[in-house]
């Protein structure tokens, strides 16, 4: 529980430094952007809209720093995210339509590659020195393959050339959004390759990871003392490999960062309707009040995710949960 | 040869006979060549040997060493780290990792059956199936750290349950959870440890676990790799009469590991010394510690404090262990030997019998070679520890 | 320190070629390319041929000049942002490991929120708001890329200076009286050199997806080449879907071979920090001519009867029996 507690401490740490980089950001750059903003869509938007904006950074320049400051923290737990110059949409609204699709597409792949990755690699730590070892040069070839590049291949291979998957988009256009069993099934075919392609970019790491990590245990006494107590073969692997996953789920704060980087950038290839395409147009449009939103949810998703990592590691370490007691 | 080796003769062929095959089965009454009946020896070590690495780079870990075992006898191996005395243990199971290589010889293990039928397996060409068969049922292991050779993330309780399950099929889970507790009782611990995980309990209780965990399957031997070293004295004490007390109750075979010889007089009947991978002396344990005959024993006991009786001084062995790369040549030992002698230098003694009682060393010491005066102290007789004893009749070597 | 053996693993070895590889193409990349990446002359999506090796894009320029200018604007802001991003860690590491106390805490707290923090997100953020003239500059771009990719290296280094700083060699300068920032980074830090090697090419296989990412969005100045813009070119044109397979081919598979030498790099160090990786140094050739099994294993201890050693010579004369 102790454990718990001092990963929520630094989660609520980190999302409080996320937040305030959102604020400090365009007061920190020269030439003022907020104004140069706000002086590029007069006109296009309403003057409410307008003023939710200059709220959103933390109302007039005018006003000291610290007061801007508690005004966008005030305005932020209200859920003024700002309004989209180039959508005329609050952000929030904007997110909530594009959250879900992201969330199912990188949860998805996510869960899906460290599964396997997982797997293979205890395999091939378990027979190490067999022919399976010629495995680990293509797989870190994958690993160094930028996920945007990959996807880009296979968007061109699988979809335009041999027209196995439908690309773009996330749904058949014929098609309303809704849950019907046409859609479903819609937005699975759709999925597909995005999904592949993003667990062929991420499934590498872990495998290495837990190809190393089985190395290590499988040279510990207890691994050995399974041998020696006659037990079958797929109880002895289970035993190195329920220990040597650990570390893998204890650094996953750190990969998931990476891997939803890097997914974000395969929703742009295929024009999948996520945060990771809007975050693209977003730049070049120069939207900032967007960018800023879609960094936050990102960051505060990716806490998200490290919380459950921990509360799944809490639950398979017996010695986390005793920490204090002996 | 030995006469340990003549007397298990009547194995030899009966392993001669089924080179190809590993298991054989021979009959209780099979007495052929008038040593003791077979079913008496459980363990039948001979000629083995064990490489670190191999080709160019191999190095002897263990060379040729014969050693045998008899039902509910406990064996006592001693030496220094790196005398070889595990790896040789691990070798015979074949346990030992890589780079570890065994270089020859064989390990006939007898797993009689209930009627009283041997059945011998060669461990040494064993597949992994027949090895998984033997292990646990019959050969059981216990770590010197029992932290890290419990699994850190499994319950006691399912550590048990996991070996009932496998080894004993028809077990039902009433009567698997029975047994543990039995075993946990067994060695003194509460059944609500059932529920602990490895790191939850102390290191003696730990331990504890470990040793009713060998226990499971009354196992005929028990191999106890230095198992109270990472103890404090007082549960390695406490320990140690708990395994006294377990094995007069079920008489399971023992080889016990350890550096610490006066430990092992207390509780080994025959004891066996090694260094560099070989053999120096074989001894009833009283015997050894009484009058010890290589002078690498003499060291060894000097080394420690004994559990009960007058202290000596304790004045160890000058040097160090030596590098198995780069032996000397002759006796292992003689750059560490006060005695080491012109013939130490040349040849390398091998293990001979010294006609008292099964006793065996391989020092020139004892060669009976003109001229050659054994020190006081190796060739005292008797219990008298500091007694001067008469000078051994000087024998011409033809 | 023990003698740096390098390692004879293919892997690594094949990893330094690339490396090397590479690193020449960034000092001789701009003077070996045939044409300027800029020179529109050309007939427009040409495929690859005896003139034109990568072929051309739709603007008729040559990709595999824009392929070989690239390399360097990519590996420079790798390598400044790989080296102040292994520098920052180096001393956030070394100084939380060793001092200890409210300086650790503080330090570790710092790393874990970067580590936390998505970095592509984040360098999104700050690159929007850079002026363009500053998105060009390639020393600005590798800081901020440095700024986003410390943390791990940090966490790394602390953890293994923690376990150096009660070893004797350090207690002894310490109490010797050394200065401490002597102690910190003359006595410790070479001791970590092979977790600062294996850092640096970490932040470096970092930096190099960051940079190209950043510009594949168009977040760096269009007008530098690099195997970013390349591809942000090519998905603005359409390559993919076009199958102009040629146009955005070449700079991919060179950021993955570029990343596949680094990695195989690390598997170098790896084996050389953690020698449980290490492999036996047998061929599977050599493995089989001495009867030994192609893998070894657990709990099952091979038998090698004809296995070389030089035992000790055992005297044929035996002592007798008294």
């Amino acid at each position: 529980m102790r454990l718990i507690g001092r990963r929520l401490a630094l989660y609520s740490v980190t999302a409080w430094v996320a937040i305030s980089v959102n604020f400090i950001l365009p007061h920190l750059m020269p030439g003022d952007p907020i104004q140069t903003l706000i002086g590029k869509i007069q006109g296009q938007v309403t003057p409410q809209e307008i003023e939710a904006i200059r709220l959103s950074f933390g109302g007039g320049l005018d006003k000291p720093l610290l007061t801007q400051y508690f005004t966008y923290l005030s305005q932020l737990l209200h859920g003024n995210l700002g309004v989209s110059i180039t959508l005329s949409q609050p952000v929030t609204t904007i997110l909530k339509q594009s959250v879900p699709w992201t969330l199912g597409l990188i949860g998805i792949s996510t869960i899906l590659s460290f599964i396997i990755g997982t797997v293979c690699g205890a395999l091939l730590g378990w027979t190490r020195g067999s022919r399976l070892d010629s495995l680990i040069p293509t797989a870190t070839f994958f690993q160094a393959i930028p996920y945007f590049f990959l996807a880009t291949v296979m968007l061109l291979v699988f979809g335009s050339d041999l027209h196995l998957f439908p690309v773009l988009g996330a749904y058949s256009q014929n098609l309303h959004p809704g849950w019907t069993w046409a859609f479903a099934a819609s937005a699975v075919r759709y999925a597909e390759l995005p999904v592949v392609s993003i667990v062929l970019s991420s499934i590498a790491g872990w495998m290495l990871g837990m190809r190393n990590m089985m190395i290590t245990v499988v040279a510990e006494d207890f691994v050995l003392m399974a041998v020696a107590m006659g037990l079958p073969k797929r109880k002895v692997i289970m035993a190195a490999a329920r220990n040597a996953v650990l570390p893998s789920i204890a650094n996953l704060s750190l990969a998931i960062g990476l891997v939803v980087s890097g997914a974000l950038l395969v929703e742009l290839v295929f024009n999948y309707p996520g945060v990771g395409d809007l975050l693209l147009n977003a730049v070049q449009n120069e939207d900032y009040p967007l960018i800023q939103g879609i960094f936050l949810v990102i960051t505060l998703a990716v806490l998200a995710a490290n919380l459950l990592a921990d509360l799944v590691y809490l639950g398979l370490d017996p010695r986390t949960r005793t920490e204090t007691a002996t | 040869m030995s006469t340990e080796s003549i007397e298990a003769s009547g194995v030899v062929t009966s392993a001669n006979v089924t080179s190809d095959v590993s298991v054989v089965t021979t009959t209780h009454t099979d007495q052929r060549t008038g040593g003791p009946a077979m079913g008496q020896r459980i363990l039948d070590i001979r000629n083995f040997s064990v490489d670190y690495g191999w080709g160019e780079g191999a190095v002897r870990a263990v060379n040729n060493v014969d050693l045998h075992l008899n039902r509910s006898t406990v064996l006592g191996i001693a030496g220094e780290s790196g005398s070889g005395k595990s790896t040789l243990v691990y070798g015979f199971t074949r346990l030992l990792r890589a780079p570890g290589v065994i270089a020859g010889g064989e390990a006939l293990f007898n797993l009689q059956s209930e009627d009283g039928t041997d059945i011998i397996v060669d461990l040494v060409t064993a597949s992994e199936k027949e090895l998984r068969k033997v292990r646990w049922s019959n050969i059981s292991v216990v770590l010197q750290s029992a932290l890290s050779a419990l699994n850190p993330v499994l319950r006691v309780g399912t550590q048990f349950e996991q070996v009932l399950k496998t080894h004993r099929r028809d077990m039902s889970k009433a009567d698997r959870r029975a047994r543990t507790v039995e075993l946990l009782a067994l060695v003194g611990l509460n059944e609500d440890r059932l529920r602990r995980y490895p790191h939850e309990l102390s290191g003696g209780q730990r331990q504890r676990v470990m040793i009713a965990l060998a226990l499971a399957l009354d196992p005929q031997l028990v191999i106890m790799d230095e198992p109270t070293t990472a103890l404090d004295v007082v549960t390695q004490r406490e320990i140690i009469s708990k395994l006294f007390e377990l094995r007069s109750r079920f008489g399971f075979a023992m080889i016990f590991i350890t550096h610490d010889l006066s430990l092992l007089v207390e509780l080994a009947d025959e004891i066996v010394v090694m260094y560099a991978g070989e053999i120096v002396e074989r001894a009833s344990a009283q015997a050894l510690y009484d009058t010890p005959r290589h002078p690498y024993t003499l060291g060894l006991l000097n080394s420690f404090p004994p559990m009960h009786g007058v202290r000596t001084e304790l004045t160890g062995i000058p040097g160090s262990p030596p590098d198995l790369a780069q032996l000397p040549t002759g006796c292992n030992f003689n750059p560490r030997c006060p005695y080491a002698m012109e013939r130490c230098l040349k040849e390398s003694p091998s293990l001979a019998d010294l006609g008292e009682d099964g006793r065996s060393v391989a020092c020139w010491l004892h060669s009976g070679d003109a001229g050659v005066v054994v020190p006081v102290e190796l060739r005292r007789t008797g219990k008298g520890k500091r007694e001067p004893a008469p000078m051994p009749v000087k024998r011409d070597v033809s | 320190m023990k003698k740096l053996r390098i390692p004879r693993s293919p892997k690594v070895i094949l990893g330094l070629c690339i490396v090397v590889f590479f690193l020449l193409l960034t000092i001789f990349g701009p003077l070996l390319a045939p044409f300027s990446p800029d020179d529109t002359s050309f007939a427009p999506l040409l495929t690859p041929s005896a003139h034109h090796w990568f072929g051309t894009t739709s603007l008729g320029q040559d990709i595999f000049s824009q392929t070989l200018v690239g390399a360097r604007a990519t590996i420079v802001v790798a390598l400044v942002a790989g080296l102040v991003a292994t520098m920052l860690s180096m001393v956030v590491g070394i100084s939380a490991g060793y001092l200890g106390g409210y300086t650790d805490d503080g330090l570790s707290l710092m790393s874990n929120v970067f580590l936390a923090i998505p970095g592509l997100p984040l360098l999104i953020v700050i690159d929007s708001y850079l002026p363009v003239n500053s998105r060009s500059n390639s020393l600005v771009i590798g800081l901020i890329i440095a700024l986003t990719g410390w943390a791990w290296g940090a966490r790394v280094i602390r953890a293994q200076t923690m376990s150096l700083r009660n070893r004797d060699f350090v207690e002894a300068s310490r109490i010797i009286g050394e200065k401490r920032h002597r102690v910190m980074f003359f006595e410790v830090a070479p001791n970590l050199l092979p977790i600062l090697a294996s850092s640096l090419l970490f932040t470096l296989l970092y930096s190099i997806g960051a940079y190209v990412t950043l510009a594949y969005i168009g977040l760096t100045s269009t007008s530098v080449w690099n195997w970013g813009t390349m591809l942000f070119w090519a998905q603005n044109n359409n390559a993919p879907l076009s199958g102009e397979w040629y146009w955005f081919v070449p700079p991919g598979v060179c950021i993955a071979l570029v990343g596949t030498g680094l990695a195989l790099l690390n598997f170098g160090i790896d084996e050389f920090i953690n020698p449980r990786l290490r492999a036996a140094g047998l061929s599977s050739k050599q493995r089989r001519k001495l009867g030994l099994p192609r893998r070894q294993r657990l709990g099952l201890t091979p038998v090698v009867r004809s296995n070389v050693t030089t035992p000790a010579p055992i005297a044929t004369t035996k002592p007798v029996t008294t």
